[in-house]
């Protein structure tokens, strides 16, 4: 907490500087101060020569030679980073998945009618998905359907199959590709349990095998766990279609109790929507001198109930305590992923009640309300109320709230983007192959407080589309473009001519909201018929993916099976693998010669998208299309 | 006359005190390209185990005044820096011919390949204070990567003034109710070692009743 000369390299978005002051001021511990405290952050953590696997340890590698160079096992520096990347992706996969369960749990419990809130809203979807997966849709039942749909998904987090139920989206040579690395990810919950076998000490001592075996775990992630979650959350809320909202602190309103929904899954907040704008509700919160109950998202619950609901977004991941400090938030409701435990501490200061309902996910300092879908309705009431009553706590005196908020499109699932086009790719596929569109890429990922809040999405978001390329955003990363007031349709002025020319066609705008972070798999989704439409592989294609503030285990695993799904890869922040130059080196290079992609680190946003568009000309060039010549591309000077 | 001050019963033994000198003491200051750098960038304080188990000492120069390794150096290589008190090794001048290291009390000096901008040799290597940080108003690189206060930097009278005004008292407030401490003065080495072990153990229930 000591001086706030440096509060303009915190962040670029000045909601967050307002509130950064403020809590400077009033003495609020925030991320930043935690940052601080803990620099210089430990060296051989950073580098990931640190192994805790076992009581013979804890074990490090001395990188500059005098101290150790094996654990007390014998594992170098090759195993041990290998072993802690293994493990990093399957906590990522674990989460990701975990959450693909819990809708999937709820769906199976809706097709048996046993659940409160929920209705199955997208047949349409439904009996697409049941097609898919071999289930016999026509003439049946809804309910039958859904309920042989849970089953089978639910096999795939056993052990029972050979490959995933959604293996048949991608192209067959991607496909045979795994199958002969035996990497072809067979079960969602297998391939993780595997991994923390093999990183178990005296198990996979050969860090390539180990590292293989990474990307099999990271696969079962995204085309297993986080694409059930995407296609189940499809059929029980919607699939997302383009709608207009709005987005930053400014969301919050002083007149009304305020609810901000923070975490990832929307099974709760869903629910919660319907409880808020029941009457006897509103009637109590206005009786208490409120004008209405406002809902406002933050995090990837944020971006699901955006695309679905049109519900305003507070902010992203480092928006979290700043919203508490606007001193006008009655209540946070959180489920679970990336829910910093300081909240609580953050919300002592004001009046706001933070209410925890995972059982899985409890908050010390908060109010546990265990969520159960069978009293799904009931319980979304029941927390709404506790927010009505935080609102009877309020110093009005004390209520900051930035003002303005920024417009922002979302909603672009496939099929939205599909409906967009006219019902198929084509219209797509030409504009790349005329070169009117170079290419497409992902910025997704977190915000981390080691990189200036949003610059690192924004500035990459910003160089990639004035250079024809159609950005997909994801997560935090939407949230960021979308302050940046990247994401509505008049944005296709800041985009270079030909992007700018088939946007204004389409109506859309130059970046694509496409989800929370378990969305990531519309963008695999979208990848691989894109490949199979043009008859290739997806590593053949002009894509690419970027996490430029990347920091969770979530953010490897999406990483990962985005390059084991043949798309190149940058990273804005260090991975903790500089420790081992040969697992630098695989992962920088000969996955290339592996899976047809790589990842690349480049904290600069500016480098980062030079190196995007060179990979980008350079696939345009495989695939025959007219090209630039990648080594002429330049930086734009700033 | 500002130093490092060592607490020995603080040091956990993590280490992080050897990497933050060696990146220090690298050319990028980045512990990614510095690992990479050759001759790798190396450190000049030592974490050396203790004689009871999980017990460490981080072991740097004293900066000794008059320094032993100053007198006997045949080369004129080391040096004091009378501003910052600190004993200074120029790498160009040094023959490697360990005299130094021979008459260091404290096992401080270590031989390496060196860069510096020069064909690299092996030459004498030893801890600079981080000078440059001190003249730029920045306290040491091990100091500042400590985390539990085993690697302070500071005047030292005031360091140990603290230090006497902490661990003193508490051990004169405790003596008189502590039997491991109110007994005969130990026989032997052992017991000398079982009576700081005490000490300390008191110390820190001190500590405790005052924070």
């Amino acid at each position: 907490m000591a001086g706030t000369d440096n509060i303009s390299q915190f962040s670029s978005c000045n909601d967050a500087r307002a509130m950064i002051v403020r809590a400077r001021e009033e003495g609020i511990e925030t991320v930043w101060d935690r940052l601080a405290a803990q620099e210089p952050q430990c060296g051989y953590c950073a580098l990931g020569v640190s192994c805790r696997n076992c009581a013979m340890g804890p074990c490090r590698v001395d990188p500059f030679g005098e101290g150790p160079q094996k654990g007390v096992c014998g594992a170098d520096a090759d195993v041990i980073v290998a072993r802690n990347l293994g493990r990093t992706i399957a906590a990522g996969a674990a989460a990701h998945s975990d959450h693909g369960r819990d809708i999937l749990e709820v769906f199976g419990e809706l097709a048996e009618g046993t659940t409160s809130g929920y209705e199955l809203r997208d047949e349409t979807k439904l009996r697409a998905l049941a097609t898919e997966w071999g289930i016999e849709a026509d003439g049946r039942e809804l309910a039958e359907i859904a309920r042989e749909l849970a089953d089978a998904m639910m096999e795939d987090f056993g052990s029972r199959k050979s490959r995933l139920g959604f293996s048949d989206r991608l192209p067959e040579k991607r496909l045979d590709l795994w199958a002969k690395l035996g990497i072809m990810p067979r079960g969602i919950d297998r391939e993780n349990v595997e991994m923390l076998h093999r990183t178990h000490m005296g198990v996979d001592n050969d860090y390539v095998n180990t590292l293989l075996h990474g990307l099999r775990t990271s696969l079962s992630d995204g085309w297993g766990g986080s694409m059930v979650a995407t296609e189940l959350s499809d059929v029980m809320f919607g699939t997302p279609k383009p709608v207009v909202s709005t987005v930053n602190l400014g969301a919050l309103k002083a007149e009304c109790v305020n609810i901000a929904l923070h975490g990832h899954n929307p099974l709760l907040s869903d629910v919660i929507v319907q409880a808020a704008q029941d009457a006897e509700l509103v009637a109590l919160a206005m009786s208490k001198g409120a004008e209405g109950i406002n809902l406002v998202g933050l995090c990837c619950t944020g971006n699901e109930l955006q695309m679905r609901k049109g519900i305003p977004m507070a902010g992203n991941h480092l928006m979290q305590e700043l919203v508490i400090l606007t001193g006008a938030l009655d209540a946070m409701v959180v489920d679970y992923q990336c829910i910093m435990p300081a909240v609580t501490d953050v919300a002592k200061c004001f009046h706001t009640a933070v209410i925890s309902t995972a059982d899985k996910a409890k908050f010390t300092g908060a109010t546990h309300i265990s969520f159960d879908p069978h009293r799904g309705l009931e319980i979304g009431k029941e927390i709404v109320r506790k927010g009505i009553e935080a609102y009877g706590n309020r110093n009005p005196d004390r209520v900051r709230i930035p003002e303005g908020t920024v417009e922002m499109m979302a909603g672009f699932s496939v099929e939205a983007i599909l409906g967009a086009l006219g019902g198929t790719p084509e219209p797509l596929v030409e504009a790349i192959k005329a070169g009117k569109i170079r290419g497409a890429v992902g910025v997704v990922g977190c915000n981390n407080p080691k990189v200036k809040q949003d610059t690192g999405h924004v500035t990459l978001t910003r160089r990639l589309i004035e250079n024809d390329i159609l950005v997909l955003v994801t997560g935090c990363s939407a949230v960021a473009n979308g302050k940046a007031g990247l994401m509505m349709p008049d944005a296709a002025e800041m985009a270079g001519p030909g992007l700018r020319e088939v946007c204004k066609a389409l109506g859309i705008p130059p970046v694509l909201h496409m989800g929370s972070c378990v969305d990531n798999t519309r963008i695999l989704t979208l990848a691989a018929a894109l490949a199979k439409y043009i008859g290739t592989d997806i590593d053949q294609l002009p894509l690419a993916g970027a996490a430029p503030e990347w920091y969770s285990e979530k953010a490897v695993a999406i990483g990962t099976y985005v390059v084991a799904s043949g798309i190149y890869t940058v990273l804005g922040v260090q991975p903790a693998i500089f420790g081992s130059p040969n697992v630098v080196k695989l992962l920088a290079e000969g996955l290339d010669d592996v899976v047809g992609a790589r990842f690349a680190v480049e904290p600069d946003p500016e480098k980062a998208a030079l190196l995007i568009r060179r990979h980008i000309e350079s696939k345009r060039q495989g695939l025959g299309l007219p090209f630039l010549e990648p080594d002429s591309l330049q930086a734009e000077a700033a | 006359m500002k130093t490092v001050f060592v607490n020995p019963e603080r040091c956990i033994g993590c280490r992080q005190c050897e990497f933050a000198c060696a990146v220090e003491h690298s050319h990028s200051r980045q512990p990614a390209q510095a690992m990479l750098e050759r001759p790798l960038p190396r450190p000049r304080i030592h974490v050396t185990p203790g004689r009871a188990y999980n017990t460490s000492f981080p072991n740097r120069c004293r900066h000794c005044d008059p320094a032993p390794c100053h007198q006997v150096c045949p080369t004129g290589a080391i040096f004091r820096d009378a501003d910052h008190d600190l004993v200074l090794m120029d790498a160009e001048k040094c023959i490697a011919c360990a005299m130094c290291a021979m008459v260091c009390p404290f096992d401080a000096i270590t031989f390496h390949e060196q860069g510096n901008g020069m064909p690299s040799k092996v030459a004498a290597l030893k801890c600079d204070g981080c000078v440059e940080r001190v003249r730029a108003g920045r306290i040491p690189a091990c100091a500042e990567t400590c985390k539990t206060g085993a690697l302070v930097f500071g005047e030292l009278n005031e360091l140990i003034a603290a230090g006497r005004a902490s661990e003193g008292s508490a051990l004169l407030s405790s003596a008189a109710h502590s039997q491991a401490l109110s007994t005969r003065p130990p026989a032997n080495v052992a017991g000398w070692r079982a009576w700081g072990l005490a000490a300390v153990e008191l110390n820190m229930g001190v500590h405790h009743g005052r924070h």
